[in-house]
């Protein structure tokens, strides 16, 4: 009935491309966009708290450092960064397969973002926290750990979602270091059915779903996150 | 001696906020620094907790003396947790409940066993009145309960002494009674207490030495009565009968 109603706008070859892909766009978004983004996104977490933490406690030379490498990675195109990794460093006997190759470049890369956003959030935690800490006898570690950086988390985690949805987009753009990700299979199978219209709205869908779900994610860890704020003041 | 300051000097920049000050407190005195805003109270007892480095001067704790501006950290940490601070604007941990607010420096900082610290904790809160707000956070407690969670958390620790910076400045003149209260209840449990307040009732009526700065300097001390009564300095004078608020009640630095 439904296939019947379908088959009466698309035709019925277009409509078994449509269906025939879905699952072949799907399945690379499952194996190698979601993971993909799910490895970089937590190094480029864990870069960014490290190089956040650094400046915000004036760490010398290694504050300098991170200002080097942030201002690198993000004054740089992605996609430049992608192909001097990938088709550069061949020429000097490094050799990254693809995979790991986009990896290394993206968690390099939302690293730089996400450590400007962790150390303004780190900066919005009131100074009298870090002073209440040490007067109950933490260190200051400690009052890192316990008291600021849950705090700087909590400020942090609606700009942090939205990188990681923008980082979710922004893998196809691996599909240029011969990644078989969503972008590419689709690639792949309309350069066989030549039905670009279709199959391009067709993967830009698959991409809205995941940035639903996420978008979802997010509200729910916001509320979790939140419990210690009150709105109404 | 508990506390033995000798000669505190401390400049931000060209400004002399203090200008060699000396203070002593013993176990068991609640002293209260009187003055008005600009002479430099709040800055002395930051500078004695070492939230601010001094530039000189000596300061004796319970028999061991310190060079203040070289104090090693090591030591500054240690004796952090023989003492407490309760801050004008309470700076309550704002991602705790009150509960863990009083338990966090006793479970982290001095490694009591987390069911003794809940039961130290609980006590303490109920001690302040708030026996029905332990699960609560801060932003769900009104200024007079978040100072009062902060008096209980700098008690549960079981200092030797407790500063207290302007407890009291920052809440509607209807709070603060309750918060005195909590305070003279400490005071009459023998807590050693260094108080900076503009609370003039409260300085005369439960402190046992009062200490007059202005410009920097300690204008006069002495037993609370002697002060209230025979002021021997003009300033102090001229401070007391104008209730304290001569230069305002303003936000020290």
């Amino acid at each position: 009935m439904i296939r019947q109603f379908l088959e009466l706008i698309f035709g019925q070859r277009l409509l078994d491309i449509i269906l025939d892909s879905f699952w072949k766009i799907l399945l690379p978004g499952l194996t190698v966009t979601i993971p993909l983004t799910a490895i970089a996104f937590s190094l480029a977490m864990v870069i960014a708290v490290a190089a956040a933490l650094a400046q915000f406690a004036r760490v010398p030379v290694v504050r300098q450092l991170c200002r080097f490498y942030i201002w690198v990675f993000r004054g740089t195109p992605l996609l430049v960064q992608l192909f001097v990794v990938f088709y550069g460093l061949p020429k000097v006997g490094i050799t990254i397969a693809p995979f790991p190759a986009a990896v290394l470049v993206f968690s390099l890369n939302e690293g730089a973002y996400c450590a400007e956003t962790v150390r303004a959030a780190l900066e919005a935690v009131p100074s009298g926290q870090l002073e209440a800490g040490y007067c109950a006898g933490l260190s200051y570690l400690q009052t890192m750990r316990r008291i600021i950086l849950p705090q700087a988390m909590r400020t942090a985690f609606p700009p942090l979602s939205n990188s990681l949805i923008a980082m979710v987009k922004d893998t196809s753009l691996a599909a240029n270091i011969t990644v078989v990700e969503m972008l590419r299979a689709t690639e792949q199978i309309n350069a066989r059915v030549y039905e670009p219209l279709a199959l391009y709205i067709e993967v830009g869908l698959v991409y809205l779903l995941f940035s639903t779900v996420l978008t979802w994610l997010q509200r729910l860890g916001e509320q979790r996150l939140g419990a210690y704020e009150n709105r109404e003041g | 001696m508990l506390l033995t300051i000798q000669g505190l000097r401390k400049s931000f920049g060209d400004l002399e906020v203090l200008k060699g000050v000396d203070l002593s407190v013993d176990k068991g005195d609640v002293v209260s620094i009187l003055g008005p805003s600009g002479s430099g109270k709040t800055t002395l007892l930051r500078c004695v907790n070492f939230l601010e480095t001094a530039d000189k001067g000596t300061l004796a704790f319970d028999g061991e003396t310190f060079q203040l501006g070289r104090v090693p950290k090591k030591d500054i940490a240690r004796l952090r947790k023989k003492t407490a601070f309760v801050f004008q604007s309470y700076n309550l941990f704002l991602n705790k409940t009150a509960l863990e607010n009083v338990t966090e420096g006793l479970i982290t900082a001095r490694k009591v066993p987390k069911a003794q610290a809940l039961d130290i904790g609980r006590r303490a809160l109920s001690k302040v009145g708030l026996s029905d707000r332990m699960g609560h956070y801060p932003s769900q407690l009104s200024g007079g309960q978040q100072q009062r969670v902060a008096i209980a958390r700098a008690m549960a620790a079981e200092p030797e002494i407790i500063y207290f910076d302007e407890p009291t400045s920052a809440l509607d003149p209807e709070l603060t009674g309750e918060v005195l209260s909590v305070m003279r209840q400490l005071a009459g449990e023998g807590m050693t207490m260094l108080v900076v307040t503009h609370e003039l009732a409260f300085a005369r009526t439960v402190s046992s030495q009062v200490v007059f700065m202005e410009g920097g300097v300690v204008v006069e001390s002495g037993p609370a009565q002697e002060m209230f009564h025979h002021p021997r300095e003009a300033r102090t004078r001229a401070f007391l009968q104008t209730g304290g608020k001569s230069h305002g009640k303003g936000v020290e630095s």
